[in-house]
């Protein structure tokens, strides 16, 4: 090739786009954001619901209401409901993270008046009809074996509870256990439906292109007359404590596995961090978030030993974890995990000048492209009001990463980063259990899959 | 409704295909390749070599070192990747529009100068890497390798779409250095590929910067074979067990179908919609929702060029229940189908739901411009975006009702069941 290597034009700055406003009188906050040539209209609602309002005996209660939430509602059978929604093009569902039930909803622009108000009656009316009731619990249990028969499920479900202290209930799975999703009944759902959904509190996000809409009029119509008067507020989200003994190694046990999945990790920072959440995004991508980070420079392209391992940083309502998570074949587990551990613990010595502007680069100027659509905005903002951040937080952030330093980042590591780890490998042990001790990190326990 | 996306249409003098959409909502520009080489060209002994010269193409060419393509794009704030099926390789990077030129080289180099930077180590590294992706997504996955057993069942040995994309370890050992030389000469040129622009450019510049960086390249590429003739519907069941560590027994009913693009191929996605792809299908309706003995069921279409697309049916059988009982309903359901055709609300419901999903396909630039290659590359129709959903409307419902009698009959189906291992020993 005769042309040589083009110089780069500066890109333009950039800005997530600030929403209009508004306080409904049933205490429903509403952001809206008009964003022309996007079709499709995305709608959230976040109704603030920590999982730790679920009964002990019942976990998983929440989620099986939020799923159940569009089958059925006063009105309409789950049949009648379902056709409705797909006579229009609607995509609607509902599930629960650690902090909220969060309803979706998808509609081309014409019909988002009649998809809003559909919206209403699943928020505001299900029925729970006991046959689907039913058929909901029956659908988690069946889940619950499918997730234990994947590796990466079952390495996040043995990590959770080897982090956590078992008294919290971040240490077991959000859509809860065979056990306590069987023991949920119709009444439950009603009760919990009752106790924690409603307007106050919670967010409405629409993004999309408005041409020739009246959106808060629209919302206002149809969510403006959702009314739970005797509503309680949503408990203040707390910190998950660490397990005492977090700092050991877990194998689950699964014979004939040709590969080894690993879930490696220690707590870290939410995103109101003093440190600032910019720095922990970095860290992410500079250790683990490409083919060229630390981890697969040294495990995929060097070592041929994985398809890809990921590091990152995940916030919670309040702290948050550093998680490497992948998998290898099942002949080298005990020399990958010896050089993800070795790479981990080496981020505390710091980071150079040039990763440092790869990672901001990277994330900064890929901002534009990652909320280009009416979904992207419309997911960010509703996870900035659950969270309690400003609506400009995400320019703000991106501000302050550009001003990130070497030394910046190397305070950040070392503010979670203490070379202990809570290790999880899921895969045949008998090929690597006696390696995997001679490392040396921490007692070993082997467990069943 | 009415879609109007622009689309500019231009081809080089060295054959190089070039479409430039322009969309000035965002300041980035994708550059979206589209290759017409995929696993359907692979030659006996040689399975999964399209997807693992795919992965070389990150290694390094002329101007470029190894690893320095994703390293110098997402230092720019690029996003990228590559991907290989059947019928094709694309290659793609959505970069701040001050980078396309960047883009367009580095694309350039390597589409045009691999062969000077391939090396044993590369390939041996790249081979136990795409080993390891073999193992997580199929051999290690529980259901892993259902697809492999659907297109072995479906389509006679020997067909181009017998075999999957991802190969067996043996061929992928066997694979050599002389083995990537003769693939890049024989697929890879401007001459069979497709170079999509969408995004903050203007025609005049982006034409004016594809030819800057890609100008030179020779016509290298051999013309490649065309498609086959159509296969027909299978005539009589197939069957294949599959016994093992699953959750739960699964069983996959898959089909023969039409290729695409022609109107019976989208009169089957209607059909396979409305049997098992909606939420209110006919398959959900009776066997999760009211019989509740399936806890989940699916379906769709997927579209080929060469003799013989797929359709695919997925039940998820409920614990305790009967794998050939829950069969034999959903045999009585595509019977039924078939003899009475959709109704106006079934019709009227894959129609709307159809038009959200290509509009939120479109929404970003990465896929519309994935889209623009694929129609452009695969079936000579660059502004097949915006006339798409014109065709769906089209349909007719006795359209529906001959497709459905002709290739999505029991007697049509193979079946690959996946069976829990104790439920066979009992």
């Amino acid at each position: 090739m005769t042309t040589a290597r083009p110089d780069i034009a500066p890109a333009e700055p950039w800005a997530f786009p600030i929403p209009r406003e508004t306080l409904l009188d049933n205490g429903i906050r509403l952001l809206t954001y008009d964003i022309p040539g996007q079709y499709v209209v995305s709608v959230r609602v976040a109704v603030p619901t920590p999982l730790t309002a679920e009964p002990r005996q019942l976990e998983g209660i929440a989620t099986i209401m939020a799923r159940l939430l569009d089958e059925g509602t006063a009105r309409h059978t789950p049949e009648e409901f379902a056709e409705l929604l797909e006579r229009k093009g609607i995509g609607l569902g509902a599930g629960m993270t650690e902090s909220a039930v969060i309803a979706e909803l998808d509609v081309a622009a014409r019909h988002l008046g009649d998809a809003l108000d559909l919206l209403r009656q699943m928020l505001a009316e299900p029925a729970f009809p006991e046959a689907e009731v039913r058929r909901a619990v029956a659908t988690r249990k069946a889940e619950i074996e499918q997730e234990r028969a994947s590796a990466p499920h079952r390495a996040g479900r043995e990590f959770v509870a080897t982090f956590y202290d078992s008294a919290e209930r971040a240490s077991r799975p959000t859509g809860g256990r065979v056990d306590t999703v069987a023991a949920i009944t119709r009444d439950d759902v009603v009760a919990f439906h009752a106790a924690h959904i409603g307007p106050r509190g919670s967010t409405v996000v629409v993004a999309g292109d408005f041409t020739g809409l009246d959106v808060p009029a629209l919302v206002e119509e149809t969510l403006g007359a959702w009314s739970v008067p005797d509503q309680a507020p949503a408990a203040a989200p707390v910190r998950a404590r660490r397990a005492v003994d977090a700092a050991r190694v877990v194998a689950v046990d699964r014979p004939g596995s040709v590969q080894s999945e690993f879930a490696i990790g220690w707590s870290g920072p939410d995103r109101h961090t003093d440190l600032g959440w910019a720095a922990y995004q970095v860290l992410s991508f500079v250790i683990g978030g490409s083919p060229t980070a630390r981890v697969d420079a040294v495990l995929r392209e060097d070592k041929g030993y994985t398809y890809g391992i990921r590091s990152a940083f995940r916030p919670r309502r309040v702290g948050g974890t550093f998680v490497t998570s992948g998998s290898v074949r099942t002949e080298v587990t005990v020399d990958a995990l010896r050089l993800l551990l070795d790479i981990l613990d080496r981020t505390r010595e710091g980071f150079t000048v040039e990763e440092v502007r790869d990672g901001v680069d990277f994330i900064s100027k890929t901002a534009p492209g990652r909320y280009a659509t009416a979904d992207a905005v419309a997911g960010e903002a509703a996870t900035l009001a659950l969270d309690g951040l400003p609506l400009d937080f995400t320019t703000t952030n991106l501000q302050r990463m550009a001003e990130l330093t070497p030394e910046d980042l190397h305070a950040a590591v070392n503010a979670v980063v203490t070379g202990e780890w809570t290790v999880v490998v899921v895969g045949d042990a008998t090929a690597w259990l006696d390696g995997i001790r001679d490392l040396d990190r921490g007692e070993v326990t082997v467990v069943p899959n | 409704m009415p879609l109007d996306y622009p689309i500019h249409d231009r081809r080089l003098p060295n054959g190089l295909r070039v479409i430039v959409s322009p969309d000035h909502s965002v300041p980035n520009v994708t550059v979206n390749l589209w290759v017409g080489v995929g696993s359907r060209h692979e030659e006996p002994g040689r399975t999964g070599f399209a997807h693992l010269f795919e992965h070389l193409m990150f290694q390094g060419s002329r101007n470029v070192a190894s690893g320095e393509h994703f390293a110098a794009l997402m230092a720019q704030g690029g996003r990228l990747n590559a991907t290989t099926w059947f019928d094709r390789t694309n290659y793609f990077e959505t970069v701040p529009k001050g980078a396309m030129d960047l883009a367009l080289w580095l694309e350039a180099d390597r589409h045009g100068h691999l062969l000077d930077a391939v090396n044993q180590e590369n390939l041996d590294n790249q081979r136990d890497v795409v080993k390891e992706e073999k193992r997580q997504r199929y051999d290690n996955a529980p259901y892993g390798t259902a697809l492999i057993e659907v297109y072995a069942a479906v389509f006679p040995d020997g067909h181009p779409y017998h075999h999957p994309t991802i190969g067996s370890m043996a061929d992928l050992d066997a694979a050599s250095v002389d083995d990537v030389h003769a693939f890049f000469q024989r697929y890879y040129g401007p001459n069979n590929s497709v170079l999509t622009l969408c995004g903050d450019v203007s025609p005049e510049d982006g034409f004016a910067a594809v030819e800057r960086y890609f100008g030179d390249l020779a016509a290298s590429a051999e013309t490649p074979r065309g498609p086959g003739p159509q296969l027909p519907p299978l005539a009589s069941p197939v069957r294949v067990d599959v016994t093992g560590e699953v959750p739960n027994d699964r069983l996959h009913l898959a089909f023969r179908l039409p290729v695409d693009p022609t109107p019976d191929f989208v009169a089957a996605g209607f059909a396979l919609d409305i049997l098992g792809g909606l939420s209110t299908s006919r398959l959900t309706r009776r066997l999760v929702r009211e019989e509740q003995v399936a806890h989940h069921v699916d379906a769709h279409a997927m579209g080929f060029i060469d003799g013989s697309s797929l359709g695919l049916i997925t039940l998820d059988v409920a614990d305790g229940q009967d794998a050939d009982v829950i069969e034999a309903r959903a045999m009585e359901e595509l019977e039924r189908f078939a003899e009475s055709g959709p109704t106006a609300v079934e019709m009227e419901a894959v129609m709307a739901q159809a038009e959200r999903a290509w509009l939120s396909a479109l929404a970003g630039q990465e896929e519309r411009a994935d889209l623009i290659s694929h129609a452009t590359l695969l079936h000579d129709d660059p502004g097949f975006i915006n006339t798409y959903l014109d065709r769906l409307a089209a349909v007719t419902p006795e359209q529906v009702t001959e497709v459905a009698r002709a290739w999505l009959r029991p007697a049509n189906r193979a079946t690959v069941a996946f069976l829990r291992a104790q439920e066979v020993a009992a």
